[in-house]
C-alpha cells in the first residue's frame, strides 16, 4: 500500500514537473517585436545574389545581411514601387504590399514557443489555396545554410529564407509545376500552421525539396482570428536548430487570402537567441 | 584646276592694300564671334530634349521608361536631361562624344532600332556601350552633379549609407551600381563579379 501511494506521488509529481516545465508562457510578459512581411515577387535568391539585379549583393558578400540594410524605423526602405512592378511581379501585386507581424518568443528546458500576431490582408492576387483563408509559417535555418555566388558565400542568417527560394521553384513563371522550395547547401526546419479547421501542423524542413513531414521538432499550433487580426502560437522541441545557448536564423511567411505558393507576405531573415544574442531574445520561463 | 588652286592660294597670302589691319582685324573677329556662336548653338541644339526624342527611337522607348525616374521628376524641381547623362559638359570630351555620335545617324538610316523588337535585341549591346563610356570617364557625366564629398553618407537610409561606405572603400564609380536607373535595364544581362 505504501509502495503504491509513493509510486503515485512519484507520479503526480512528476506530471507536475512536467506540466511546469512544458506550461505555455505569459504572453502578456513576453517582449514583442514587429517585423514588416512585404510581397517578395519574383526576387528568388538568384535575383538576391545578381548584382545587376540587386546592387546590393556588394554588401552581403562582405557579410551584410538584408535586415542590416533594408530594416529603417520599424518599416522596410524598399521601391514598393517597383516590388509590385509588372516587371517584378507579372502575376501583378497584392493590394497590401506589406504588414507588420508582432513575433514573441520563450523558451524553457523542454520546448520554444513562438506567436505571431498580424492582421491577414485581403486583396490577393493568387487564391489557389481552397482549404486555408491563411497560413502561417516560420523556418529556422542550420549553420550549414550557404548560398554561393562565384567564389563568394553568405549564410543562412544573412538571408533568412532566401537561400530556399529559387527561380525554377512552382509558381515562378515558367518554372516546373512540381518542384518546390529547396536547399543547395544545409537545411531548414519548417513549421506551419494552417486555418482550415481540423488541420494539422506541419513539422516539416526543407533540403533538397520541402518536406511537410517527417520533422523531430514536434510541432503544435493553435491559431484564431479576432476581427481579422489571426494570432499564432506555436510550440516545439527546443531541438535541432534551436537550443539554450543557440542563435538561430529565421523567418516567416503568411499566406494570407488564400494564396499559395510564393505568393506569401514574407520577412527577412532575422536571428532568435535562446539564452544568446538575436534580434529577439526568447524569453526564459 | 591646280592652277586655280595656286591662283586663290597667292590671293589670299598676298597683303591687303585696300584694307586697313583694323578693318580686317574688327571682320574677322565678328565674323569669328558669329560663325563659333552659330557653330556652338547648333551644337546645343542637339543637346537639348527635343531634338533626342525627335527620334521616334529614343521617343518610342528610353524616353517612356525615363519619364517615370526620379531624374525625370522629383521633390526638389531638378531634372536631368539626356544630355546631362549622356553627353560631357568640357568641350574636348563633347566634341569627341559628337563626332561618335555621328555614327548613329547611320544607324537611323539603316533601320538598326527602328522597331520594339529590334530595340530590345540591341538594348543589351548599347546599354553595355555607354556603361562602359562612363565607367572610362569614372562616371564624369554623374558626377557633374553627385559628389562623394558634397554627400553625407550618415544623413541617406540604410542601404544607400552602407553601400556608399563600400563605394569609397573600394575605388569604385557611380555606374558600377546605378545601372538601369533611368532606363530599364536589359534583359538576360550577364552576372558580374565584385
Amino acid at each position: 500500500m505504501k509502495k503504491s501511494t509513493l509510486s503515485l506521488s512519484l507520479a503526480v509529481i512528476g506530471v507536475l514537473f512536467a506540466a511546469s516545465a512544458n506550461a505555455a508562457p505569459d504572453w502578456s510578459k513576453v517582449p514583442k517585436r514587429d517585423i514588416q512581411a512585404f510581397s517578395p515577387a519574383t526576387a528568388s535568391i538568384e535575383w538576391v545574389m545578381k548584382k545587376s539585379d540587386h546592387s546590393g549583393r556588394t554588401g552581403m558578400v562582405k557579410g551584410e545581411t538584408c535586415v542590416g540594410c533594408h530594416e529603417e524605423k520599424g518599416g522596410l526602405n524598399f521601391d514598393m514601387k517597383k516590388m509590385a512592378s509588372k516587371e517584378m511581379e507579372p502575376a501583378g501585386a497584392p493590394k497590401t504590399m506589406n504588414f507588420p507581424v508582432t513575433v514573441q518568443a520563450a523558451y524553457d528546458s523542454a520546448n520554444a514557443y513562438i506567436r505571431l500576431t498580424f492582421k491577414a490582408p485581403a486583396g490577393g492576387v493568387n487564391k489557389d489555396d481552397k482549404d486555408n483563408d491563411v497560413k502561417a509559417t516560420v523556418m529556422f535555418a542550420n549553420d550549414k545554410v550557404a548560398v554561393t555566388a562565384g567564389d563568394k558565400s553568405v549564410s543562412g542568417a544573412q538571408v533568412g529564407c532566401w537561400a530556399t527560394c529559387h527561380g525554377d521553384s512552382r509558381t515562378m513563371p515558367g518554372a516546373d509545376a512540381n518542384k518546390t522550395k529547396y536547399t543547395k547547401d544545409g537545411a531548414y526546419e519548417l513549421m506551419q500552421w494552417k486555418s482550415a479547421k481540423g488541420a494539422k501542423a506541419i513539422d516539416g524542413s526543407v533540403t533538397d525539396k520541402r518536406n511537410m513531414e517527417g520533422g523531430t521538432a514536434g510541432v503544435s499550433a493553435t491559431g484564431d482570428n479576432k476581427g481579422g487580426t489571426y494570432t499564432v502560437t506555436f510550440t516545439r522541441k527546443l531541438n535541432g536548430a534551436l537550443g539554450e545557448g543557440k542563435t538561430v536564423p529565421f523567418g516567416v511567411a503568411v499566406h494570407a487570402d488564400h494564396a499559395s505558393g510564393r505568393f506569401h507576405h514574407v520577412t527577412m531573415g532575422y536571428t532568435l537567441g535562446f539564452g544568446a544574442e538575436g534580434d529577439i531574445k526568447a524569453t526564459k520561463q | 584646276m591646280l592652277e586655280k588652286l595656286s591662283a586663290l592660294w597667292a590671293v589670299l597670302k598676298r597683303p591687303s592694300i585696300k584694307y586697313s589691319l583694323i578693318t580686317l582685324l574688327s571682320v574677322g573677329f565678328a565674323s569669328g564671334v558669329f560663325f563659333w556662336g552659330g557653330f556652338n548653338t547648333a551644337m546645343e541644339a542637339t543637346n537639348t530634349l527635343e531634338f533626342c526624342i525627335g527620334c521616334h527611337e529614343m521617343k518610342d522607348n528610353v524616353y517612356q521608361e525615363y519619364k517615370t525616374t526620379i531624374h525625370y521628376s522629383n521633390r526638389t524641381g531638378v531634372r536631368a536631361y539626356c544630355s546631362d547623362c549622356h553627353v560631357p559638359k568640357d568641350w574636348s570630351h563633347k566634341m569627341i562624344r559628337k563626332i561618335k555620335a555621328s555614327a548613329e545617324v547611320f544607324g537611323k538610316i539603316m533601320g538598326t532600332i527602328d522597331t520594339k523588337e529590334k530595340f530590345e535585341e540591341h538594348r543589351l549591346r548599347l546599354a553595355t556601350n555607354e556603361w562602359a563610356r562612363m565607367k572610362a570617364s569614372d562616371s564624369r557625366e554623374c558626377r557633374n552633379c553627385h559628389s562623394f564629398d558634397a554627400m553625407d553618407i550618415e544623413k541617406q537610409k540604410a542601404r544607400a549609407s552602407k553601400m556608399h561606405k563600400i563605394g569609397l572603400e573600394e575605388k569604385q564609380t557611380c555606374i558600377d551600381c546605378h545601372k538601369g536607373i533611368a532606363h530599364s535595364k536589359p534583359k538576360n544581362m550577364p552576372e558580374e563579379e565584385e
